[in-house]
Protein backbone atom coordinates (compact mmCIF):
# COMPACT_ATOMS: atom_id res chain seq x y z
CA UNK A 1 0.00 0.00 0.00
CA UNK A 2 0.95 3.65 0.06
CA UNK A 3 3.08 3.09 3.12
CA UNK A 4 5.65 1.31 1.06
CA UNK A 5 6.93 4.29 -0.83
CA UNK A 6 6.83 7.01 1.73
CA UNK A 7 7.38 7.60 5.37
CA UNK A 8 4.55 6.84 7.71
CA UNK A 9 4.68 10.35 9.00
CA UNK A 10 3.65 11.47 5.54
CA UNK A 11 0.78 9.06 5.57
CA UNK A 12 -0.34 10.19 8.97
CA UNK A 13 -0.34 13.78 7.79
CA UNK A 14 -2.30 12.84 4.72
CA UNK A 15 -4.89 11.09 6.79
CA UNK A 16 -5.15 13.93 9.20
CA UNK A 17 -5.78 16.36 6.39
CA UNK A 18 -8.13 14.08 4.54
CA UNK A 19 -10.49 13.03 7.25
CA UNK A 20 -9.17 13.51 10.71
CA UNK A 21 -8.32 9.84 10.90
CA UNK A 22 -4.92 9.31 12.46
CA UNK A 23 -2.64 6.30 12.44
CA UNK A 24 -0.56 5.96 15.54
CA UNK A 25 1.49 3.36 17.25
CA UNK A 26 4.12 1.52 15.33
CA UNK A 27 4.81 4.55 13.24
CA UNK A 28 8.51 4.09 13.59
CA UNK A 29 10.05 5.46 10.46
CA UNK A 30 11.19 3.09 7.82
CA UNK A 31 12.43 6.31 6.32
CA UNK A 32 15.36 4.69 4.63
CA UNK A 33 13.18 3.45 1.83
CA UNK A 34 16.16 2.85 -0.38
CA UNK A 35 15.26 1.37 -3.70
CA UNK A 36 17.08 -1.84 -2.97
CA UNK A 37 16.74 -4.72 -5.35
CA UNK A 38 15.91 -7.12 -2.58
CA UNK A 39 16.13 -10.83 -3.27
CA UNK A 40 12.87 -12.50 -4.16
CA UNK A 41 10.80 -13.20 -1.11
CA UNK A 42 9.64 -16.67 -0.18
CA UNK A 43 6.21 -16.06 -1.65
CA UNK A 44 4.45 -19.22 -0.50
CA UNK A 45 2.32 -19.89 2.55
CA UNK A 46 1.28 -23.51 3.13
CA UNK A 47 -2.41 -24.31 3.49
CA UNK A 48 -4.33 -27.33 4.66
CA UNK A 49 -7.91 -28.44 4.10
CA UNK A 50 -9.88 -29.62 7.07
CA UNK A 51 -12.43 -29.14 9.79
CA UNK A 52 -10.48 -26.32 11.41
CA UNK A 53 -10.16 -25.75 15.16
CA UNK A 54 -13.62 -27.10 16.01
CA UNK A 55 -12.95 -30.53 14.56
CA UNK A 56 -15.86 -32.72 13.58
CA UNK A 57 -18.71 -32.34 14.04
CA UNK A 58 -19.31 -28.64 14.24
CA UNK A 59 -16.33 -27.47 12.27
CA UNK A 60 -15.95 -26.71 8.62
CA UNK A 61 -16.07 -29.25 5.88
CA UNK A 62 -13.83 -28.15 3.04
CA UNK A 63 -12.32 -25.39 5.15
CA UNK A 64 -9.07 -23.95 3.76
CA UNK A 65 -6.67 -22.80 6.46
CA UNK A 66 -3.28 -21.14 6.77
CA UNK A 67 -1.14 -19.53 9.47
CA UNK A 68 -0.67 -15.80 9.77
CA UNK A 69 1.99 -14.00 11.78
CA UNK A 70 0.84 -10.74 13.33
CA UNK A 71 3.41 -8.36 14.83
CA UNK A 72 3.32 -5.13 16.73
CA UNK A 73 4.26 -2.59 14.06
CA UNK A 74 7.97 -2.00 13.70
CA UNK A 75 8.88 -4.58 16.32
CA UNK A 76 9.80 -8.23 16.48
CA UNK A 77 7.00 -8.91 18.93
CA UNK A 78 4.96 -11.34 16.89
CA UNK A 79 2.44 -14.12 17.21
CA UNK A 80 1.75 -16.82 14.68
CA UNK A 81 -1.94 -17.62 14.53
CA UNK A 82 -2.94 -20.97 13.00
CA UNK A 83 -6.26 -21.99 11.51
CA UNK A 84 -7.02 -18.76 9.69
CA UNK A 85 -9.57 -19.31 6.93
CA UNK A 86 -8.32 -18.43 3.44
CA UNK A 87 -11.18 -16.60 1.75
CA UNK A 88 -10.87 -15.54 -1.87
CA UNK A 89 -14.12 -13.58 -1.77
CA UNK A 90 -13.48 -11.16 1.05
CA UNK A 91 -10.78 -8.58 1.61
CA UNK A 92 -8.40 -8.22 4.51
CA UNK A 93 -7.20 -9.94 7.65
CA UNK A 94 -9.65 -10.34 10.53
CA UNK A 95 -8.31 -11.98 13.67
CA UNK A 96 -10.26 -13.07 16.72
CA UNK A 97 -9.42 -11.02 19.77
CA UNK A 98 -9.34 -14.26 21.75
CA UNK A 99 -6.60 -15.61 19.45
CA UNK A 100 -4.22 -12.78 20.39
CA UNK A 101 -2.43 -14.31 23.37
CA UNK A 102 1.13 -12.99 22.99
CA UNK A 103 0.08 -9.37 23.18
CA UNK A 104 -3.28 -7.67 23.60
CA UNK A 105 -5.07 -5.99 20.73
CA UNK A 106 -4.66 -2.72 22.60
CA UNK A 107 -0.92 -2.74 21.92
CA UNK A 108 -1.42 -2.72 18.14
CA UNK A 109 -1.39 0.57 16.26
CA UNK A 110 -4.59 2.53 16.30
CA UNK A 111 -6.60 4.44 13.73
CA UNK A 112 -8.57 7.22 15.35
CA UNK A 113 -10.86 10.06 14.51
CA UNK A 114 -10.89 12.83 17.14
CA UNK A 115 -9.43 10.32 19.52
CA UNK A 116 -12.07 7.70 18.84
CA UNK A 117 -10.92 4.29 17.64
CA UNK A 118 -12.20 3.25 14.20
CA UNK A 119 -14.53 0.23 14.42
CA UNK A 120 -15.99 -2.01 11.77
CA UNK A 121 -19.16 -4.04 11.49
CA UNK A 122 -19.31 -6.50 8.64
CA UNK A 123 -22.26 -8.67 7.82
CA UNK A 124 -21.92 -11.68 5.55
CA UNK A 125 -24.43 -13.27 3.22
CA UNK A 126 -25.48 -15.84 5.82
CA UNK A 127 -26.44 -12.85 8.02
CA UNK A 128 -23.66 -13.61 10.48
CA UNK A 129 -21.46 -10.69 11.38
CA UNK A 130 -18.13 -9.63 12.84
CA UNK A 131 -17.51 -6.52 14.91
CA UNK A 132 -14.38 -4.91 16.28
CA UNK A 133 -11.68 -2.25 15.92
CA UNK A 134 -9.54 -1.59 12.85
CA UNK A 135 -5.94 -1.70 14.10
CA UNK A 136 -2.50 -1.48 12.55
CA UNK A 137 -0.14 -4.45 12.49
CA UNK A 138 2.81 -5.85 10.59
CA UNK A 139 1.60 -9.04 8.96
CA UNK A 140 3.80 -11.87 7.70
CA UNK A 141 2.61 -14.57 5.32
CA UNK A 142 5.19 -17.11 4.22
CA UNK A 143 8.28 -14.95 3.68
CA UNK A 144 6.24 -11.89 2.71
CA UNK A 145 5.64 -8.93 4.95
CA UNK A 146 3.12 -6.10 5.01
CA UNK A 147 4.16 -3.28 7.30
CA UNK A 148 1.64 -1.22 9.22
CA UNK A 149 -1.39 -2.64 7.48
CA UNK A 150 -4.92 -2.04 8.81
CA UNK A 151 -6.52 -5.28 10.01
CA UNK A 152 -9.66 -5.94 12.03
CA UNK A 153 -9.61 -7.50 15.47
CA UNK A 154 -13.01 -9.10 15.87
CA UNK A 155 -14.66 -9.88 19.14
CA UNK A 156 -13.33 -6.90 21.04
CA UNK A 157 -16.14 -6.09 23.43
CA UNK A 158 -15.22 -2.51 24.29
CA UNK A 159 -18.34 -1.35 22.47
CA UNK A 160 -21.58 -3.10 21.66
CA UNK A 161 -22.14 -3.80 18.00
CA UNK A 162 -24.49 -1.28 16.38
CA UNK A 163 -27.89 -2.40 15.13
CA UNK A 164 -26.53 -2.74 11.58
CA UNK A 165 -24.76 -5.77 12.97
CA UNK A 166 -27.98 -6.90 14.66
CA UNK A 167 -26.27 -6.68 17.97
CA UNK A 168 -29.43 -5.84 19.82
CA UNK A 169 -31.80 -8.16 18.02
CA UNK A 170 -29.64 -10.84 16.46
CA UNK A 171 -30.77 -12.45 13.24
CA UNK A 172 -27.50 -14.02 12.30
CA UNK A 173 -24.69 -15.53 14.27
CA UNK A 174 -22.06 -13.33 15.89
CA UNK A 175 -18.86 -14.71 14.36
CA UNK A 176 -16.64 -13.14 16.99
CA UNK A 177 -15.82 -16.44 18.71
CA UNK A 178 -14.01 -19.59 17.58
CA UNK A 179 -17.19 -21.55 18.28
CA UNK A 180 -19.17 -19.50 15.81
CA UNK A 181 -16.52 -18.58 13.25
CA UNK A 182 -14.96 -22.04 13.14
CA UNK A 183 -11.56 -20.42 12.62
CA UNK A 184 -9.16 -18.07 14.39
CA UNK A 185 -9.65 -15.48 11.73
CA UNK A 186 -10.20 -14.81 8.04
CA UNK A 187 -7.53 -13.95 5.50
CA UNK A 188 -9.35 -12.28 2.63
CA UNK A 189 -7.47 -12.29 -0.68
CA UNK A 190 -10.20 -11.08 -3.02
CA UNK A 191 -9.33 -8.93 -6.04
CA UNK A 192 -9.72 -5.63 -4.20
CA UNK A 193 -7.09 -3.73 -2.20
CA UNK A 194 -9.52 -2.50 0.48
CA UNK A 195 -12.67 -4.06 1.86
CA UNK A 196 -15.02 -1.19 1.15
CA UNK A 197 -13.28 1.03 -1.38
CA UNK A 198 -14.80 4.21 -2.75
CA UNK A 199 -18.22 3.54 -1.24
CA UNK A 200 -16.83 4.42 2.19
CA UNK A 201 -14.67 7.42 1.34
CA UNK A 202 -17.11 9.88 -0.12
CA UNK A 203 -19.24 12.44 1.57
CA UNK A 204 -23.00 12.14 1.37
CA UNK A 205 -25.43 9.75 2.95
CA UNK A 206 -24.43 6.58 4.74
CA UNK A 207 -26.09 3.52 3.31
CA UNK A 208 -27.68 0.56 4.94
CA UNK A 209 -25.03 -1.97 5.89
CA UNK A 210 -22.35 0.72 6.03
CA UNK A 211 -19.38 -0.87 7.84
CA UNK A 212 -17.25 1.82 9.51
CA UNK A 213 -18.02 3.40 12.87
CA UNK A 214 -16.61 5.44 15.70
CA UNK A 215 -18.13 5.27 19.16
CA UNK A 216 -17.67 8.50 21.14
CA UNK A 217 -19.38 8.29 24.55
CA UNK A 218 -20.30 4.67 23.79
CA UNK A 219 -22.61 5.70 20.96
CA UNK A 220 -21.52 4.23 17.65
CA UNK A 221 -22.22 6.10 14.44
CA UNK A 222 -20.98 5.78 10.88
CA UNK A 223 -17.87 7.59 9.69
CA UNK A 224 -16.22 8.01 6.31
CA UNK A 225 -12.79 6.42 5.98
CA UNK A 226 -10.07 7.07 3.39
CA UNK A 227 -8.79 4.08 1.45
CA UNK A 228 -5.54 4.08 3.41
CA UNK A 229 -7.36 3.53 6.72
CA UNK A 230 -9.73 0.82 5.55
CA UNK A 231 -8.96 -2.84 6.19
CA UNK A 232 -6.43 -3.75 3.52
CA UNK A 233 -5.89 -6.85 1.51
CA UNK A 234 -2.63 -8.04 3.11
CA UNK A 235 -1.28 -9.06 -0.29
CA UNK A 236 -1.79 -5.56 -1.69
CA UNK A 237 0.23 -4.21 1.23
CA UNK A 238 3.29 -6.42 0.77
CA UNK A 239 6.62 -4.64 0.57
CA UNK A 240 7.63 -6.95 -2.29
CA UNK A 241 6.40 -6.88 -5.87
CA UNK A 242 4.23 -9.94 -5.16
CA UNK A 243 1.22 -7.71 -4.62
CA UNK A 244 -0.89 -8.16 -7.75
CA UNK A 245 -2.79 -11.28 -6.82
CA UNK A 246 -2.43 -14.80 -5.55
CA UNK A 247 -2.15 -18.29 -6.97
CA UNK A 248 -3.99 -21.00 -5.06
CA UNK A 249 -2.93 -24.57 -5.72
CA UNK A 250 -4.53 -27.68 -4.27
CA UNK A 251 -3.89 -31.27 -5.32
CA UNK A 252 -6.46 -33.59 -6.80
CA UNK A 253 -8.30 -35.78 -4.32
CA UNK A 254 -10.35 -38.95 -4.77
CA UNK A 255 -14.12 -38.77 -5.22
CA UNK A 256 -14.44 -40.38 -1.80
CA UNK A 257 -12.69 -37.39 -0.23
CA UNK A 258 -9.65 -37.06 1.99
CA UNK A 259 -8.98 -37.05 5.72
CA UNK A 260 -8.90 -33.93 7.84
CA UNK A 261 -5.57 -32.17 7.44
CA UNK A 262 -4.24 -34.62 4.87
CA UNK A 263 -4.56 -32.27 1.92
CA UNK A 264 -1.90 -29.60 1.63
CA UNK A 265 -1.81 -26.74 -0.83
CA UNK A 266 0.02 -23.52 -1.48
CA UNK A 267 -1.00 -19.92 -1.28
CA UNK A 268 1.49 -18.31 -3.66
CA UNK A 269 1.75 -14.54 -3.71
CA UNK A 270 2.05 -12.48 -6.86
CA UNK A 271 1.21 -13.41 -10.42
CA UNK A 272 4.00 -13.36 -12.98
CA UNK A 273 6.36 -11.77 -10.48
CA UNK A 274 8.50 -14.83 -9.74
CA UNK A 275 9.29 -18.08 -11.44
CA UNK A 276 6.83 -20.01 -9.30
CA UNK A 277 3.81 -17.84 -10.06
CA UNK A 278 4.04 -17.40 -13.83
CA UNK A 279 0.69 -17.36 -15.54
CA UNK A 280 0.48 -20.79 -17.13
CA UNK A 281 0.00 -20.70 -20.88
CA UNK A 282 -2.75 -23.27 -20.46
CA UNK A 283 -4.72 -21.05 -18.06
CA UNK A 284 -7.75 -19.21 -19.38
CA UNK A 285 -8.02 -15.66 -18.05
CA UNK A 286 -11.56 -14.58 -17.17
CA UNK A 287 -11.98 -10.85 -16.61
CA UNK A 288 -14.38 -10.01 -13.78
CA UNK A 289 -17.26 -7.62 -14.25
CA UNK A 290 -17.88 -4.53 -12.12
CA UNK A 291 -19.66 -6.68 -9.51
CA UNK A 292 -16.73 -9.08 -9.23
CA UNK A 293 -18.59 -11.86 -11.06
CA UNK A 294 -18.49 -13.87 -14.22
CA UNK A 295 -20.73 -11.78 -16.52
CA UNK A 296 -22.33 -14.97 -17.77
CA UNK A 297 -22.46 -18.67 -17.05
CA UNK A 298 -24.38 -20.89 -19.44
CA UNK A 299 -25.55 -24.33 -18.46
CA UNK A 300 -28.02 -26.66 -20.11
CA UNK A 301 -29.13 -23.94 -22.51
CA UNK A 302 -29.87 -21.37 -19.81
CA UNK A 303 -27.84 -18.20 -19.39
CA UNK A 304 -27.11 -17.08 -15.84
CA UNK A 305 -26.16 -13.43 -16.11
CA UNK A 306 -24.62 -11.07 -13.58
CA UNK A 307 -25.82 -9.30 -11.52
CA UNK A 308 -29.16 -11.14 -11.16
CA UNK A 309 -27.47 -14.51 -11.41
CA UNK A 310 -23.98 -13.33 -10.47
CA UNK A 311 -21.55 -16.26 -10.33
CA UNK A 312 -18.06 -16.48 -8.84
CA UNK A 313 -15.32 -18.73 -7.50
CA UNK A 314 -14.63 -18.75 -3.77
CA UNK A 315 -12.31 -20.68 -1.47
CA UNK A 316 -14.45 -19.53 1.47
CA UNK A 317 -17.51 -21.44 0.27
CA UNK A 318 -17.52 -24.96 1.63
CA UNK A 319 -19.28 -26.50 -1.33
CA UNK A 320 -20.41 -26.04 -4.90
CA UNK A 321 -23.40 -23.78 -4.45
CA UNK A 322 -24.91 -24.23 -7.86
CA UNK A 323 -28.47 -23.72 -9.12
CA UNK A 324 -31.11 -25.40 -6.94
CA UNK A 325 -32.30 -28.91 -6.21
CA UNK A 326 -35.46 -28.81 -8.31
CA UNK A 327 -33.71 -27.21 -11.29
CA UNK A 328 -31.09 -29.96 -11.12
CA UNK A 329 -33.71 -32.62 -10.43
CA UNK A 330 -31.99 -33.91 -7.31
CA UNK A 331 -32.74 -34.00 -3.60
CA UNK A 332 -31.45 -31.93 -0.74
CA UNK A 333 -30.11 -33.95 2.17
CA UNK A 334 -32.52 -34.12 5.08
CA UNK A 335 -30.01 -33.66 7.87
CA UNK A 336 -27.54 -31.16 6.45
CA UNK A 337 -27.60 -28.37 3.94
CA UNK A 338 -25.95 -30.24 1.08
CA UNK A 339 -27.25 -32.07 -1.98
CA UNK A 340 -28.05 -35.77 -1.73
CA UNK A 341 -28.53 -37.03 -5.28
CA UNK A 342 -29.42 -40.71 -5.54
CA UNK A 343 -26.41 -41.12 -7.79
CA UNK A 344 -23.50 -38.79 -8.46
CA UNK A 345 -24.55 -36.00 -10.79
CA UNK A 346 -22.15 -34.62 -13.38
CA UNK A 347 -22.68 -31.09 -14.66
CA UNK A 348 -20.64 -30.95 -17.83
CA UNK A 349 -20.05 -28.12 -20.25
CA UNK A 350 -20.69 -25.28 -17.86
CA UNK A 351 -19.67 -22.38 -20.11
CA UNK A 352 -17.96 -19.41 -18.49
CA UNK A 353 -17.62 -15.98 -20.05
CA UNK A 354 -15.38 -13.14 -18.85
CA UNK A 355 -16.05 -9.40 -18.92
CA UNK A 356 -15.71 -7.90 -22.38
CA UNK A 357 -15.43 -11.46 -23.63
CA UNK A 358 -11.97 -11.73 -22.06
CA UNK A 359 -12.05 -15.42 -21.31
CA UNK A 360 -14.31 -18.19 -22.43
CA UNK A 361 -14.13 -21.81 -21.49
CA UNK A 362 -16.00 -24.70 -19.96
CA UNK A 363 -15.76 -26.60 -16.70
CA UNK A 364 -17.45 -29.68 -15.29
CA UNK A 365 -18.60 -30.33 -11.78
CA UNK A 366 -19.47 -33.47 -9.94
CA UNK A 367 -22.03 -33.58 -7.13
CA UNK A 368 -22.17 -36.64 -4.91
CA UNK A 369 -24.49 -37.66 -2.09
CA UNK A 370 -23.20 -35.76 0.94
CA UNK A 371 -24.81 -38.10 3.48
CA UNK A 372 -23.08 -41.06 1.87
CA UNK A 373 -19.73 -39.27 1.74
CA UNK A 374 -19.88 -38.25 5.40
CA UNK A 375 -21.10 -41.66 6.56
CA UNK A 376 -18.43 -43.58 4.65
CA UNK A 377 -15.54 -41.67 6.21
CA UNK A 378 -16.40 -39.59 9.27
CA UNK A 379 -12.82 -38.30 9.58
CA UNK A 380 -12.79 -36.94 6.05
CA UNK A 381 -13.00 -33.19 5.69
CA UNK A 382 -11.96 -32.55 2.07
CA UNK A 383 -14.36 -33.28 -0.76
CA UNK A 384 -14.36 -32.24 -4.40
CA UNK A 385 -18.02 -33.06 -4.97
CA UNK A 386 -20.08 -31.46 -2.21
CA UNK A 387 -22.88 -29.34 -3.57
CA UNK A 388 -25.79 -27.29 -2.35
CA UNK A 389 -28.49 -24.89 -3.48
CA UNK A 390 -27.51 -21.37 -4.50
CA UNK A 391 -31.09 -20.16 -4.48
CA UNK A 392 -34.69 -21.24 -4.84
CA UNK A 393 -35.32 -20.78 -8.54
CA UNK A 394 -33.76 -19.99 -11.90
CA UNK A 395 -34.44 -16.26 -11.88
CA UNK A 396 -31.97 -15.77 -9.03
CA UNK A 397 -29.89 -18.97 -9.03
CA UNK A 398 -26.16 -18.74 -9.66
CA UNK A 399 -22.90 -20.69 -9.55
CA UNK A 400 -20.66 -20.30 -6.51
CA UNK A 401 -17.66 -22.45 -7.40
CA UNK A 402 -16.55 -23.12 -3.85
CA UNK A 403 -13.56 -24.98 -2.46
CA UNK A 404 -14.38 -28.31 -4.18
CA UNK A 405 -13.72 -26.54 -7.47
CA UNK A 406 -10.11 -25.78 -6.46
CA UNK A 407 -8.88 -29.36 -6.03
CA UNK A 408 -6.54 -30.33 -8.85
CA UNK A 409 -6.39 -26.77 -10.14
CA UNK A 410 -4.03 -23.83 -10.12
CA UNK A 411 -6.32 -20.83 -9.70
CA UNK A 412 -5.02 -17.28 -10.11
CA UNK A 413 -6.91 -14.44 -8.43
CA UNK A 414 -5.76 -11.25 -10.13
CA UNK A 415 -6.01 -7.92 -8.35
CA UNK A 416 -8.04 -5.13 -9.92
CA UNK A 417 -5.45 -2.85 -11.54
CA UNK A 418 -4.83 0.74 -10.55
CA UNK A 419 -5.84 0.53 -6.89
CA UNK A 420 -2.60 1.64 -5.26
CA UNK A 421 0.82 2.96 -6.14
CA UNK A 422 3.44 0.30 -6.53
CA UNK A 423 0.91 -2.29 -7.69
CA UNK A 424 2.69 -4.75 -9.95
CA UNK A 425 1.08 -4.95 -13.34
CA UNK A 426 -0.69 -8.09 -14.42
CA UNK A 427 1.30 -10.46 -16.62
CA UNK A 428 0.77 -10.18 -20.33
CA UNK A 429 -2.41 -11.87 -21.38
CA UNK A 430 -4.19 -10.93 -18.18
CA UNK A 431 -5.42 -7.42 -18.80
CA UNK A 432 -8.64 -6.53 -17.01
CA UNK A 433 -10.58 -3.58 -15.69
CA UNK A 434 -11.82 -5.11 -12.45
CA UNK A 435 -9.42 -7.98 -11.88
CA UNK A 436 -9.52 -11.53 -13.16
CA UNK A 437 -9.57 -15.20 -12.40
CA UNK A 438 -7.48 -17.65 -14.36
CA UNK A 439 -7.38 -21.44 -14.29
CA UNK B 1 -46.31 -7.27 -19.84
CA UNK B 2 -45.28 -3.70 -19.21
CA UNK B 3 -48.24 -1.38 -19.25
CA UNK B 4 -47.05 1.84 -17.75
CA UNK B 5 -43.79 3.24 -16.57
CA UNK B 6 -43.60 6.26 -14.45
CA UNK B 7 -40.64 7.65 -12.64
CA UNK B 8 -40.83 9.34 -9.30
CA UNK B 9 -37.82 11.17 -7.98
CA UNK B 10 -38.23 12.11 -4.39
CA UNK B 11 -35.50 13.13 -2.03
CA UNK B 12 -36.49 12.81 1.57
CA UNK B 13 -34.11 13.59 4.36
CA UNK B 14 -36.39 12.85 7.27
CA UNK B 15 -35.81 10.36 10.02
CA UNK B 16 -36.86 6.76 9.73
CA UNK B 17 -40.17 6.23 11.47
CA UNK B 18 -40.69 2.47 11.46
CA UNK B 19 -39.89 -0.80 9.86
CA UNK B 20 -41.40 -1.98 6.61
CA UNK B 21 -42.27 -3.76 4.39
CA UNK B 22 -42.80 -7.43 3.40
CA UNK B 23 -46.45 -8.35 3.91
CA UNK B 24 -47.47 -4.77 4.53
CA UNK B 25 -49.30 -2.25 2.37
CA UNK B 26 -47.67 -0.48 -0.53
CA UNK B 27 -47.51 2.74 1.46
CA UNK B 28 -44.77 1.20 3.57
CA UNK B 29 -42.46 1.29 0.55
CA UNK B 30 -41.92 4.97 1.21
CA UNK B 31 -40.45 4.09 4.58
CA UNK B 32 -37.81 1.99 2.88
CA UNK B 33 -37.27 4.73 0.37
CA UNK B 34 -36.49 7.15 3.14
CA UNK B 35 -34.28 4.67 4.90
CA UNK B 36 -32.35 3.92 1.74
CA UNK B 37 -32.36 7.58 0.61
CA UNK B 38 -33.22 6.31 -2.80
CA UNK B 39 -35.05 7.06 -6.00
CA UNK B 40 -38.30 5.19 -6.45
CA UNK B 41 -39.15 3.98 -9.94
CA UNK B 42 -42.50 2.29 -10.29
CA UNK B 43 -43.19 -0.24 -12.97
CA UNK B 44 -46.66 -1.70 -13.44
CA UNK B 45 -47.30 -5.11 -14.90
CA UNK B 46 -50.63 -6.76 -15.51
CA UNK B 47 -50.83 -8.65 -12.24
CA UNK B 48 -48.45 -6.77 -9.99
CA UNK B 49 -46.40 -3.63 -9.56
CA UNK B 50 -42.71 -3.16 -8.76
CA UNK B 51 -41.09 -0.34 -6.85
CA UNK B 52 -37.39 -0.16 -7.62
CA UNK B 53 -35.47 1.82 -5.02
CA UNK B 54 -31.99 2.84 -6.15
CA UNK B 55 -29.46 4.43 -3.82
CA UNK B 56 -26.46 6.48 -4.82
CA UNK B 57 -24.06 3.80 -3.55
CA UNK B 58 -25.49 1.15 -5.86
CA UNK B 59 -27.98 -0.51 -3.54
CA UNK B 60 -31.05 -1.64 -5.43
CA UNK B 61 -34.18 -2.88 -3.65
CA UNK B 62 -37.23 -4.09 -5.56
CA UNK B 63 -40.55 -4.44 -3.80
CA UNK B 64 -43.38 -6.36 -5.44
CA UNK B 65 -46.98 -5.23 -4.89
CA UNK B 66 -50.04 -7.42 -5.36
CA UNK B 67 -53.37 -6.15 -6.73
CA UNK B 68 -54.53 -6.13 -3.10
CA UNK B 69 -51.84 -3.55 -2.43
CA UNK B 70 -49.64 -5.82 -0.31
CA UNK B 71 -45.90 -6.32 -0.65
CA UNK B 72 -45.54 -10.00 -1.55
CA UNK B 73 -41.84 -10.01 -2.35
CA UNK B 74 -38.61 -8.09 -1.85
CA UNK B 75 -35.34 -8.46 -3.75
CA UNK B 76 -32.06 -6.68 -3.18
CA UNK B 77 -28.60 -6.22 -4.61
CA UNK B 78 -26.08 -4.14 -2.69
CA UNK B 79 -22.38 -3.61 -1.97
CA UNK B 80 -23.12 -4.31 1.70
CA UNK B 81 -25.81 -6.40 3.31
CA UNK B 82 -29.06 -4.47 3.65
CA UNK B 83 -30.87 -4.32 6.95
CA UNK B 84 -33.13 -7.36 6.88
CA UNK B 85 -35.24 -6.13 9.73
CA UNK B 86 -36.16 -3.15 7.65
CA UNK B 87 -36.91 -5.11 4.47
CA UNK B 88 -38.69 -8.06 6.03
CA UNK B 89 -40.61 -6.44 8.85
CA UNK B 90 -42.26 -9.01 11.07
CA UNK B 91 -41.16 -11.83 8.76
CA UNK B 92 -37.64 -11.41 10.08
CA UNK B 93 -38.64 -13.69 12.96
CA UNK B 94 -38.64 -16.54 10.44
CA UNK B 95 -34.88 -16.07 10.16
CA UNK B 96 -34.37 -15.96 13.90
CA UNK B 97 -36.30 -19.16 14.52
CA UNK B 98 -35.07 -21.18 11.55
CA UNK B 99 -34.13 -24.65 12.73
CA UNK B 100 -30.52 -25.83 12.56
CA UNK B 101 -31.21 -28.29 9.78
CA UNK B 102 -32.07 -25.40 7.53
CA UNK B 103 -28.83 -23.59 8.27
CA UNK B 104 -26.27 -26.28 8.90
CA UNK B 105 -23.97 -25.66 5.97
CA UNK B 106 -21.12 -23.69 7.43
CA UNK B 107 -20.07 -20.89 5.16
CA UNK B 108 -20.35 -17.17 5.29
CA UNK B 109 -21.48 -16.72 1.75
CA UNK B 110 -25.20 -17.24 1.97
CA UNK B 111 -28.29 -18.64 3.55
CA UNK B 112 -31.59 -20.14 2.46
CA UNK B 113 -34.59 -20.36 4.76
CA UNK B 114 -37.89 -21.92 3.77
CA UNK B 115 -40.82 -22.14 6.12
CA UNK B 116 -44.48 -22.85 5.42
CA UNK B 117 -45.20 -19.40 4.07
CA UNK B 118 -41.85 -17.65 3.76
CA UNK B 119 -38.93 -18.13 1.40
CA UNK B 120 -35.62 -16.34 1.91
CA UNK B 121 -32.38 -16.48 -0.07
CA UNK B 122 -29.25 -14.46 0.60
CA UNK B 123 -25.88 -14.85 -1.08
CA UNK B 124 -22.94 -13.27 -2.82
CA UNK B 125 -19.54 -12.02 -1.75
CA UNK B 126 -17.84 -8.93 -0.42
CA UNK B 127 -19.00 -5.83 -2.32
CA UNK B 128 -21.80 -7.84 -3.96
CA UNK B 129 -24.67 -9.22 -1.93
CA UNK B 130 -28.03 -10.15 -3.31
CA UNK B 131 -31.12 -12.02 -2.37
CA UNK B 132 -34.87 -12.16 -2.20
CA UNK B 133 -37.70 -12.98 0.12
CA UNK B 134 -41.33 -13.66 -0.62
CA UNK B 135 -44.55 -14.82 0.96
CA UNK B 136 -46.11 -17.57 -1.18
CA UNK B 137 -49.63 -17.01 0.14
CA UNK B 138 -49.50 -13.38 -0.94
CA UNK B 139 -48.47 -14.11 -4.54
CA UNK B 140 -51.09 -12.80 -6.98
CA UNK B 141 -52.99 -15.37 -9.02
CA UNK B 142 -50.98 -16.74 -11.92
CA UNK B 143 -47.82 -14.96 -10.83
CA UNK B 144 -44.71 -17.07 -10.27
CA UNK B 145 -42.40 -16.39 -7.36
CA UNK B 146 -39.67 -16.22 -9.99
CA UNK B 147 -40.69 -12.65 -10.81
CA UNK B 148 -39.18 -11.63 -7.47
CA UNK B 149 -35.57 -11.04 -8.45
Amino acid sequence: MILRNGSKATLARFLAVATGLIFSGGCGGSSSSSSTSTPAANNTAPMTVGFGPLGAPGGFVDGLFTSVTVCLPGTSTCQTIPDVLVDSESVGLRILNSALTTFPASSLGTITNNGNQLQECLQFGDLSYVWGPVLVADVELGGEKASSVPIQVIGDTTFNAPSNCFGTNPIGLNDDTVANLGANGILGVQNYAQDCGGSCTSSGAFFTGYPYYVCPSDVCSETFVPLTSQVWNTVAAFSSADNNGVLITLPSIPATGAADGSVSGSLIFGIGTQTDNALASSAIVYALDAYGNFPQVTYNGTQYTSPNNGSFIDTGSSGLFVLDASTLGIADCRDNGYYCPSQTLTLSNIALTGYGNVGSGTVSLSIANADALFAANPTFAAFNNLGSDSGTGPSTDFFDFGLPFFFGRRVYIGMMPGQFSGESSAPSGASSTYGYWAF
Amino acid sequence: MKITLRVLLILILGTVPAWAVLGQYESSVSVDQQYLRSEDRVQAFQAYKVHQLTSANGTIVREYISPQGLVFGVAWQAPFMPNMQQLLGSYVTNLQTASPTQTQVRHLRGRIVKTNDFVFVSGGHMRFWKGRAYVPSLLPNNVSAEVVR
